[in-house]
This record gives structure tokens, C-alpha cells and sequence, in this order.
């Protein structure tokens, strides 16, 4: 082999594995050790609502409108995200840019009507202190919150950058953050019917 | 991979999405049992996990490993509801 051939084919090991850019594999690596954790909090609830018999009375002060409207919300977001991406690979940095806008502000409703729906629990004395299911739901639904909160800071971020002399160098990322966002809704999908209709 | 030529437009999807979050609360005055009620309404946030997975992450584009650093970290989740079961059936 060339010392050109070398220097070539160590650049593609930097930058590839399985033929797929490194940067792609650390989100998939960093989503599976995710699943790991939402894994195991929504397996200890569901073996806990068992044991205590399902938690009917509890569940009778949660706000099944409040979270039908977040649900619309955040699938809506998945939505403009995955469009942003695709603006993005066909190097359409405004539409690029103007989906993830949007992406931003459904992120921003999302946690505004959490947030409203919080306030509302914590007005009626319904606070993680008050048992074993609001405990579970305040930490399942908080960390849950936390997660869309750093997809509305990488979003926005990336929002920013796309606008700058950098778009060719990070157009990619569209897709990253997008996986990240997608993981995000996926996990809310489960939690919905978990905490709020089941 | 690429997003740009999706066998099925983002909006289908969007829309599918829509219909089936209807089904889910829709089955919560569904004249079944509470059982059957239960699983209907989880079989239906699956259908819902699928198409994002499928047709907004692009899922059935990645390689192999991808499919097996997910599967990893599920299995393990589902074994831990299940190894920790008796604690609750013998308890």
C-alpha cells in the first residue's frame, strides 16, 4: 500500500465504523444506553403499580387532556424535525433551519403545558412526596422533561450555527439531533399510555 | 441513508400517528375488559413506536450493529421486570 493509500484509509477508519460516520454510531451508542435507563424506571413502575394493585385512585388526578394535547405536540415536532433533516441533506439551509425553528417551539409547548400540568398537581398537594405512584411519575415525567429540554438546546444550537458560514461542516447534525429528538417522542409514546390511560 | 426519498411521505406518518394516539384514548371507553383494554391500548403505542423508528429514524438503514446495541439494553430492561416477577407473585 501507498503511503498515500495509508494515509486514506486511516482518515476512513477516524471518521467510519460499519460504514457509518462515528458521530452517527455515538448517537445510536449514546440512545442505547438511554433505553437502558428509561428501561429499567418503566420496568420498576410497572412491577411496583402490580404490587400495589394499580394505583387506580392515583391515576384519577392525572390530566388526560393536558397530556393527549402534549402527545400531539411532541409527534408533531418528530415530524418537522425529520423534515429539517431532509431540507437539510438536500442542502435547503432555509427549510433546514425554518423546520427546526419550529421543532424548537413545539420542544418549548411541550414543557409550557408540562410545566402548566405540574403546577396544577402541585396546587391540589400532589407532590412526589405524596406516594409511590406520584414519586414515579414526577421522576419519569421530570427526567423526560429534562430530555426534551437539552433536544431544545441542541435544536436551537444547531438552529443558530445553520445560519452562519459553518452550515456545510454541520448540516449533518440535523440528523443526529434528529435521532435524539425521535428517541425522545418514542419514549413519551410508552410513558403516555403508562401513566395516563392504562 | 437518505432522507430525502422516504418510501412513505413524513405526512402519511404524521397522520397514522394522529389516528392511532386517537385509537389509544378512544379504547379507554372501548365497552372490553380492562385487560383487553390494557393490551390494545399498549399494542397501539408499539404500532406508534415502529413507525417513528421505521420511517423517522430510518431505522431499517442502519447496519447491523446498530439493530444490536438497541436490542442489548431492551432485552436487559424487559429481563430485569422479569427476574425481579416472583418478588411480586410470591410475595
Amino acid at each position: 500500500m501507498s503511503s498515500a493509500g495509508v494515509a486514506e484509509h486511516s482518515h476512513a477508519d477516524s471518521t467510519e465504523f460499519t460504514g457509518q460516520p462515528l458521530g452517527k454510531i455515538g448517537v445510536w451508542w449514546f440512545l442505547a444506553s438511554e433505553i437502558m435507563v428509561f428501561g429499567g424506571l418503566i420496568g420498576s413502575y410497572i412491577l411496583s403499580r402490580i404490587a400495589a394493585g394499580g394505583w387506580a385512585a392515583e391515576r384519577a388526578h392525572v390530566n388526560t387532556t393536558i397530556a393527549i394535547i402534549n402527545t400531539i405536540v411532541l409527534v408533531t415536532s418528530s415530524f418537522t424535525v425529520v423534515k429539517a433533516h431532509a431540507a437539510a441533506e438536500a442542502d435547503d439551509r432555509s427549510k433546514a433551519r425554518q423546520f427546526m425553528l419550529y421543532t424548537v417551539i413545539l420542544g418549548c409547548m411541550f414543557l409550557c403545558f408540562k410545566g402548566y400540568e405540574y403546577s396544577r398537581e402541585i396546587e391540589h398537594g400532589l407532590t412526589p412526596a405524596s406516594g409511590l405512584f406520584w414519586s414515579f411519575y414526577y421522576t419519569m415525567t421530570g427526567l423526560h422533561g429534562l430530555h426534551v429540554l437539552v433536544g431544545i438546546i441542541i435544536n436551537f444550537s444547531l438552529f443558530i450555527a445553520a445560519g452562519g458560514a459553518a452550515w456545510p461542516h454541520i448540516k449533518h447534525r440535523f440528523e443526529y439531533a434528529g435521532l435524539y429528538w425521535h428517541f425522545v417522542d418514542v419514549v413519551w409514546i410508552f410513558l403516555f399510555p403508562l401513566l395516563y390511560l392504562a | 441513508m437518505s432522507a430525502t426519498k422516504p418510501s412513505v411521505g413524513y405526512h402519511t406518518i404524521w397522520v397514522w400517528l394522529m389516528i392511532l394516539l386517537a385509537i389509544g384514548v378512544a379504547l379507554l371507553a372501548a365497552p372490553v375488559s380492562k385487560t383487553v383494554a390494557v393490551i390494545l391500548i399498549f399494542s397501539v403505542a408499539s404500532v406508534k413506536a415502529f413507525l417513528v423508528l421505521r420511517h423517522y429514524m430510518h431505522v431499517r438503514h442502519q447496519p447491523l450493529m446498530v439493530y444490536v446495541m438497541l436490542a442489548v439494553p431492551l432485552l436487559l430492561a424487559i429481563a430485569l421486570a422479569i427476574v425481579l416477577m416472583p418478588d411480586i407473585a410470591f410475595r
